[in-house]
Parts: C-alpha cells; structure tokens; sequence
C-alpha cells in the first residue's frame, strides 16, 4: 500500500481501524502504568525491604494501582469492540484455541486487583516483609500473566488457518511463536517510560518539602524512564529484525514507515527530555508535557506499526463487506454526543475533586 | 454460502450454557448491586445535607468502600468476561450483536468510563467534599451506572423480541423492542432491592454503631423495597410483551424453564413479603445473618429469572436470526444439503478413540449442531435423553427435532449426517465399545431424507401454531 494508515482502506475500514489504534493508545497508557508499576512495586519491596515506605515512587504505585487497573480495563472495552468488528474471525478463533489457558486472565485479573488493594491497606503494612513481598511479587506475575496471554493470543491471530488447526488438533492450549518473547519484552520495556510520565506528573502535585532539592523520586523517576527508553529501542530492534521480510517492507513502506519514524522521534524527544531532568533533579511542566508528547507519538507509532504488522501478516480483504456492512449501522451520532457528554462530564469531576484538593491542602497549612 | 467454523471447545459434563448462565448470573447481580447502590448512597446522601444526618453520612462512606471493593472489581472483570465466555460459547452471537450495536455499546462505554471516575473520585475523595459535592458525584455515579443497564438492556431484550427490526434491520427499531421498558424498570427495581438488601449486611459490619442507630438506617435502607409492590404487573407487563411460544415454555412448556421461573418467583415473594410486612410495615431489625439470608435469596431469584431470560430464546439465540446452535435459517437449507461439517476444516479431537469414520462423522456433527446445549454424558446429556429410544425413533426424533421439542432448532444436515449422528449417539448409549460396524443401510437413508423433507426447515415455534392435520404425516 503507497498510502500512510489509515487513508489508503476503504472508508468503513479506515474508520476503524483509525478508532481502535485511538482506543487502543488510551488502553495501553493506564495498561503500562499497571504493568511497568506492578513490577517497579515488586521489586521496590524486594530490594528495599521496609524502608520502601521512604520510597516516593512506591507510596504512590501503591496509592493509585488500582484505580489505574480499574481505569486500563475499562479503557479496554473498546478496543476490544473494534477489534471484533475489524478481525473478527481471527480474534474469536484465537480466544477459542487458548481457551481455559485464554479465559484464565479473568480470576487472574481479579486476584491481582485484590492484591493491590492488600499492598494498600493498612493492616498488611504492618504485618511481616516477607507477606508483602510475596503479595507484591504476586500481583506482578497475575498482570505478567495477562501480558503473556495477550501476546500470544495476538500473535496466534495472526496465524493462517492451517496454523489453527494443527493447533487445535494438538489439543494444547498454549501457543509458542518465535516472536512471543521479543514482543512481550517490547511491551514491557516501553511500559516503563508510560509510568515513569505519569508518575512524574502526580509527583508534581505534591508539594516538595525542599523547593532547592525539587520533587523526591525525580531522579529515580528519570533512570527510571531512560532505561526503559534504551531497553525498549532494543527490544523494538531485536523485534523487526525477527518480522517476515513482507512484513519488514509494509513496515518500510508508506503505509507503516511514517509511524515508525513517529514512535522514533518520540522515543528520542522523551529521551532527552529525560536526561535534562535527570542532569537537574527537578522536574518541570514544561519538560514533563514534552515528555509527554514524545511518549504519546511513541504509543501512536508503537500502536499503528503494530497495525500495519497485522494488516499485512493477515487476509483482512475477506472482512471488507462486513466492515461496511457494520458502517451502515446507526449509532454513530449517539456516541459521540455520549462522548462530548460524558467526557464533559468527566473533565467537570476531576476539576472539582482538583479544586476541592487545593483548598483542602490550603486549609491545612 | 460461506458458513464460518470456529475451533470450540467442550466444558466435560458441564453444559457451555451453565458456564456463560454462572457468569451471567454474578455479572447481572454485581451490577445491579452497583446500579442500585447508586441510587440508595443518593438518598443517603440527600438525607446527610438535607437533615444533617452524620449516621448517613457514615454509611455512605462505608458503603462505597463494600461497592468499590466487589463491584468495581468483580463486577467489571466478569463483564469483560461475559464477553470472552460469550466468544467461547457462541462466536457467531456474540459478533452480530457486535455488528449491530457496536455504537449502543460505544456509547455504554463513555457512561462506563464516566461511572469509573465518578465512583473512584467519591471513593478517594469524599473526605475533603462538601455535602453538595458529594452528592453530585453519587448523582453523577449512579445517573452513569442507570444508564449503562439502559444501553445494555435494549441489546439483550433484543436477542428475544427484535421486534421491527427484523423487517427493518434499524438499529432503533430493534433497540427499543417490545420487551425493552418493561425489562429496564423491572431490573431497576430489582437493582434498588438488591443494594437494600446488601445495605442491611453493611449496616450491620460498620463499627462503632449502636442498636437505634443501625435500626435508623436499616429503616432508611428498608424504602428501596417498595418498588417490590410493583413487580408483579411488572412481570406481567414483561410476560406480555414476549413471544407467545416463549410465554409457554415458562408456563409450563418446559419443566426446567417453569422450575426455575417459580424460583424466581418464590425468592421474590419471601423477599417482598419480608420487606414490606415486617420491614416497611413493621420496622423490624434485621441482623447479620437474615440480611445475608434474604440477599442470598436475591441471588437466587436473579440467577432464576436470568437462566429463564436465556432459555426463552430457544431455539435461537437471536430470534429469527441466529439458532442455538449458531446457524441461520437461511444456512440450514443449504447445510441440508452440502452437510453442516464437510467443510469444517477442525479435526476432531478425540479421533483415535472413536472406532469407525462414520462415528467420528457423528461427532463432528454433535460438535457442530448440539454440543452448545448438550454434553453427551453430563448436564443435559444426550445419553440420559435418548438412552431409552429404539434406533428408529432416535432417528426419526433427530430427523423432526423441532417436533420433538419445539425449542430445538431443526436438524441442519445431510441424511448421512444424521444416520452418523444417530450412530454415535448409539455408540455412547452402548458403552462406547471398541468395534462398531458401521450401519448405512440405504434404505435408513431414504428414511431419514423422507422424514427430513417432510418436516422441511422451518422452526418448530411455527409448526406449534399451525392447524394438525387428523391422522397425520404417513
């Protein structure tokens, strides 16, 4: 295809596909804040032992987990429409040859949910370290085990049909593929950056208690970011270098190669960001919100190439007339009112709850 | 025709419909707790900045924590699950529903999302809110929740009473079906029941309450019964606006529709006639155990009137769309003829232990057409339904199945087919024996076709209503 994604599709196609690579960047935002943070939690306990209470970055993983868990599933939903509307023969078979090592994601999501809540009450913090750390470690693997899935769901989607049915006929509900650990260990490595961004944003909304020092976790928050940048442009390499020569060139050509440059670029601009605020130890809005444009190219390069992987690996031809065919339905119009509505609402809600913090932390000195 | 073929899987001796029916069941209780949960922190709420009431104050607090901990997190996993359990169990379902209404569900999503943040800011921030304040974010949390169960519940009335939407395939049409209001406002007085119910457990497991406090709010929590009164013209107004074969099947048509119709019924009538005569009336206390006891009653009159809203769909699961089994009307001509598995490119699983190839062509065949409802040996087991009849009226009941029971959807296959199918059915009924020859006598076949075209495609819903011929088909 000579034309970037998602112009050169039919209309319906391109339409959504442009709606699930949207939804999709918003999932995978709160889904690396929970994976990248699980996992900084973890070893945080494991390595600090009780003193990760001083730990900033760990007090407020802690704090906001669930919520963010909450807020990546929910984030989710629609995705997880749109992928069944653009893939949907490819998705249902995948989800049905995993099966029960596939729908064990559910009780895993909600073991995990319930062990971020434990780390944050209060009863657990005084009981022993060793409690912590497995409950910590614990909650790390449940979501380690959804990425895992998910990745290899994904990639046996991709699969043509005699790939389907020798795995079916195998009767095994786990799909190796040589691709699985190169992918997973780019999603988990890019996770980092996500985190570390929005955690240096609610690091700024707390007030420093030495203004010449800046914010504490700064530095870490930093270190934090750049290894995962470096590690991620690794993994990213390693990865293309392991694709299909026709995928490759997909990839290279006008379709992909303007979205690779995009995450490129925003894997470089966060990077530099990154290590002015590391030379400073403080952090400021001005190179928080580059940062945070870098990294949202990066998740729109990240999430189209991701895309165009799959565009050209399957046969979406044959889901043309159904693409259209869902196109044709009404609705549209009703969404997007429910969408200025509820996103109205929503921006009414957290600029209340903010303004009622600031008053708060005013009155209190 | 291009018939799609899934690779399914099988749950042993549990039948896929109890695998989706349990999730179904806590997913609907979960929410509803959480829809009325909603509406009853509200009146809470009111209570605390209009009267100045501290004691709702401190139950709204405690409340939330017991909403936020099961609902926010039980409740929307086993959402998404539903979803993939659907996937699971009924691909071909679950993606028309997708086709049809993927903007009805966009559009749930931004209320979802909006419930989430509502519901989470009250939860990690009420402390620091005024009254006003906190009473527009529940406001806000439960007008969000109420509306996912309104968006939601034109698409699942759907699934039973498309209604216009069949002639006019118009999203509104089929949206605001006639099953669709009586549906929402019986659910929302169940959603109210159910988060007075658990309201009363919460009650009793906050600390720091005396007797004539908790009897205060018990008594508070008691108002979101009443709506119970309406609930029997509810039911009959919903009765009414289903199909008249569906109406049967819950009137006795079918026993396990009708016993779980009356355990529905009778759950609701304990817990109505406790609310309202010694709850509303009498101001009863009601402790610990009883409010778990009427709560676990609630369950079981959802998890009732849930497995009947499922299997008075019978034999489609989208009426006049999609069979049970996930084949079109307009398929089951066609699969009569080029056969419902030759292109089902899946081999069978369990190939080596099936003796003969025209019993591995039966099973093919009951993976295909019946293993969604049926298991051969375990919960509606085919061995236990047919293990009686003689090998002609095995034959003769799978050839007019929707004569044999109206709720079954016809046979969508070859003769062949159908004597493989009854061949392994006999195989199983046998003891599932190492030899077995193979039975294709051609005069079976001609049988079984002239009992097939007799009966013709047509489902057995419509044959109910026609006039019987005296004396009948010879």
């Amino acid at each position: 295809m000579e034309t970037p994604f998602p112009f050169g599709f039919p209309l319906p196609t391109g339409f959504y596909l442009t709606l699930y690579v949207a939804t999709w960047v918003i999932h995978a935002a709160f889904m690396n804040y929970v994976l990248a943070g699980s996992a900084y939690l973890g070893a945080a306990i494991v390595i600090q032992g009780k003193s990760v209470e001083t730990n900033p970055l760990a007090s407020l993983l802690r704090d906001w987990l669930p919520f963010m868990l909450s807020a990546a599933i929910t984030a989710g939903i629609a995705p997880l429409l749109f992928v069944q509307i653009l893939y949907e023969d490819s998705f249902y078979t995948a989800n049905q040859l995993l099966f029960h090592r596939w729908m064990a994601i559910l009780p895993t999501l909600m073991l995990g949910f319930y062990l971020l809540y434990l780390l944050k009450a209060k009863f657990i913090a005084k009981r022993s370290l060793k409690l912590r750390i497995a409950i910590g470690i614990s909650a790390f693997l449940c979501f380690a085990f959804v990425a895992w899935s998910w990745t290899e769901n994904h990639l046996l989607s991709l699969q043509p049909q005699s790939v389907w049915v020798e795995q079916y006929a195998s009767g095994v509900f786990r799909y190796r593929d040589s691709q699985l650990i190169s992918r997973l260990s780019l999603w988990f490595a890019s996770s980092f950056p996500t985190m570390a961004t929005v955690l240096a944003w609610q690091l700024m909304t707390q007030k420093p208690t030495d203004l010449e020092k800046g914010q504490p976790g700064t530095r870490r928050t930093a270190a934090l970011a750049m290894c995962g940048l470096v590690a991620s442009g690794a993994a990213a390499g390693i990865y293309l270098n392991s694709l299909d020569s026709s995928v490759s060139k997909s990839l290279f050509s006008a379709l992909g190669f303007p979205y690779l440059m995009l995450a490129s670029l925003g894997l470089v601009i966060q990077l530099l960001c990154w290590i002015s605020i590391y030379a400073r130890s403080k952090l400021d809005k001005i190179s928080l919100a580059i940062a945070s444009t870098g990294l949202c190219c990066t998740l729109t390069g990240f999430s189209v190439s991701r895309e165009v992987i799959r565009i050209s690996t399957i046969d979406w031809q044959n889901r043309l007339s159904a693409h259209e065919s869902a196109f044709r339905v009404g609705g549209f119009a009703l969404f997007l009112t429910s969408a200025v509505v509820c996103g109205g609402l929503i921006f009414y809600v957290i600029r209340l709850v903010r303004k009622n913090l600031t008053e708060s932390s005013a009155s209190h000195g | 025709m291009d018939v799609p073929y899934y690779p399914t899987h099988e749950f042993g001796p549990l039948m896929k419909g109890l695998i989706i029916g349990g999730i179904g069941i806590v997913h609907v209780f979960l929410a509803q707790f959480a829809i009325g949960g909603g509406l009853l922190m509200c009146y809470f709420q009111w209570l605390a900045g209009s009267r100045g009431s501290q004691l709702a104050r401190q139950f709204v607090d405690g409340y939330f924590k017991v909403l936020v901990l099961i609902s926010f997190v039980v409740g929307a996993v086993t959402g998404v699950g539903l979803w993939l359990t659907s996937i699971q169990i009924s691909p071909r379902t679950i993606g028309i529903m997708v086709d049809e209404f993927h903007w009805v569900w966009a559009t749930e999503w931004t209320f979802f999302c909006l419930e989430i943040v509502a519901g989470y800011s009250f939860y990690r921030y009420s402390r620091i809110l005024n009254d006003r304040n906190r009473l527009f974010l529940l406001a806000t949390y439960s007008a969000a929740a109420w509306f996912s169960l309104f968006w939601i519940n034109g698409i699942l009335s759907w699934q039973l009473t498309p209604g216009e939407w069949v002639a006019e395939r118009n999203v509104w049409a089929g949206f605001f079906n006639p099953s669709f209001l009586p549906s929402l406002i019986f659910r929302t007085v169940t959603s109210m029941v159910i988060a007075a119910l658990v309201a009363c457990i919460v009650i009793n497991l906050i600390p720091d309450l005396s007797r004539s406090q908790r009897e205060k709010l018990i008594a508070k929590a008691g108002h979101f019964t009443a709506p119970m009164v309406l609930m029997p013209l509810l039911g009959i107004w919903y009765m009414a606006s289903i199909p008249a074969d569906s109406r049967q099947w819950i009137m006795g048509g079918s026993v396990a529709m009708t016993m779980f119709f009356a355990l529905g019924i009778g759950c609701s009538l304990l817990i109505g006639g406790y609310a309202l005569f010694s709850l509303l009336r009498g101001g009863l206390y009601i402790n610990v155990a009883t409010a778990t006891l009427l709560c676990l009653l609630g369950f079981l009159a959802t998890a009732g009137g849930e497995f009947v809203r499922e299997g008075v769909r019978k034999p489609y699961t989208i009426r006049t769309v999609l069979y049970s089994n996930s084949v079109t009307p307009d398929e089951l001509a066609y699969l009569r003829r080029v056969g419902s598995v030759t292109n089902d490119p899946y081999p069978l699983l369990s190939s080596d232990e099936i003796p003969t190839d025209q019993l591995q062509l039966g099973a093919k065949v009951f993976r295909f057409q019946c293993s969604v409802c049926h298991t051969v040996q375990g919960a509606n087991g085919l061995t236990h339904l047919t293990g009686t009849w003689t090998p002609m009226q095995l034959r003769l009941n799978v050839a007019q199945l929707q004569r044999t029971k109206p709720f079954m959807p016809p046979f969508a296959g070859t003769p062949e087919e159908l004597e493989a199918l009854a061949q392994w059915i006999e195989w199983h009924n046998s003891g599932s024996m190492d030899d077995w020859s193979a039975a294709d006598s051609g005069a079976s076949l001609t049988q079984i076709a002239s009992w097939l075209d007799e009966v013709g495609t047509r489902p057995g819903i419509d044959l109910m209503n026609e006039p019987r011929v005296s004396g009948g088909a010879q």
